[in-house]
């Protein structure tokens, strides 16, 4: 077993954390538009009951 | 017939409402256009995790009793039936299902939530919004990857439900299926593959359900933009031009300087034949 997943992650949240790492170690004029790939801008709001409950950031 | 100032009202109305569909299909297209540029590159992150699922034969078993349905749609409206489409397809769905099984729903978008919702209250396990707003980006598709794999759901069987893009007028309502672990294990040509642990298995499936999700955003956002570009034409077609077999603006400034004519012969006979009696 790897040893981030041992910490709670999965590979998804892994990689996401690798690329940010190359993604700010780039050169600074590639920087600003690599980092722009990196923003995620959606919510989830999960349902209990048939009800929508409180929003939460992902 | 009419009153003038009830006429003049409707053709400011037609006409604004003409400027506004004209201006939204003008932005439309810039969008569209960027999204078809940017669907290229994406297409092959869909492909290349559809490939290897084909070649390795991976099956999803049709008896399984525990379903997943992931819709696919954005926040954003009047763009013809793209939505309504994936809601219509999934409504078509859940009656063919095998009695006693279990669903479950994950809507994207605040358009599938209201369809879906409303009907399937008691199966939805959370939807997302803030989608349409922005270009999406692959941040976005691991963030919904990462919701469904920390589910505490146990699915047989799940398929995402998206329209696939096909050209500037038309594109495919699709359901892929979504494969877990045991499915590809069980796979009849796994064996196949060299050195493969389950470790590599587990995260290979974790990044090609973001993949997957990524390819479907791309697809789905191309066919909304290039929906809602046609949707705005004919809307501005139908007030400039042909509506009832005329043109809806010419028919009505005819009715209104025609109506304006009359009000003003009507005053000069009242006029007229006051003066006459006096």
């Amino acid at each position: 077993m790897e040893f981030w997943r041992q910490a709670g992650l999965n590979y998804v949240q892994f990689s996401r954390i690798c690329a940010r790492v190359v993604r700010k170690s780039l050169k600074p004029e590639v920087r600003t538009t690599a980092l722009k790939r990196d923003e995620a801008h959606i919510r989830v709001v999960q349902w209990k009951d048939g009800q929508p409950i409180k929003p939460g950031a992902v | 017939m009419a009153t003038l100032k009830a006429l003049s009202m409707r053709l400011k109305a037609v006409t604004n409402i003409q400027k506004i569909t004209k201006s939204m299909k003008m932005v439309s297209a810039a969008k569209y256009a960027k999204a078809e540029r940017e669907l290229r590159p994406a297409r092959s992150y869909g492909m290349g995790v559809q490939t290897f699922f084909d070649r390795a034969e991976v099956k999803q078993k049709e008896e399984g009793n525990k379903r997943l349905i992931v819709a696919m749609t954005s926040d954003r409206g009047l763009c013809g039936a793209v939505h309504t489409n994936i809601g219509r397809q999934i409504k078509a769905l859940v009656p063919e299902l095998p009695a006693g099984t279990e669903f479950k729903l994950i809507c994207i978008g605040d358009k599938s939530r209201a369809i879906l919702g409303r009907i399937y209250p008691a199966e939805m396990l959370m939807h997302f919004v803030d989608i349409g707003k922005k270009v999406p980006v692959f941040g976005d598709a691991s963030a919904i990857a990462n919701e469904i794999i920390n589910l505490d759901y146990e699915f047989d069987h799940a398929e995402l439900y998206f329209n696939i893009f096909k050209s500037v007028i038309s594109y495919n309502t699709t359901a892929v299926p979504i494969f877990s672990r045991k499915n590809i294990e069980e796979a009849e040509k796994f064996n196949l593959y060299d050195s493969i642990d389950e470790n590599v298995i587990q995260c290979y499936n974790e990044f090609a359900l973001s993949s997957l999700l990524f390819f479907a955003m791309k697809e789905s956002a191309a066919s909304e933009q290039s929906a809602r570009m046609t949707a705005m034409d004919a809307a501005s077609k139908n007030a400039g031009e042909f509506c009832c077999g005329e043109k809806m603006i010419e028919k009505l400034t005819l009715t209104y300087n025609r109506t304006r004519q009359a009000v003003i012969t009507k005053e000069l006979i009242e006029i007229i034949s006051g003066a006459a009696a006096l």
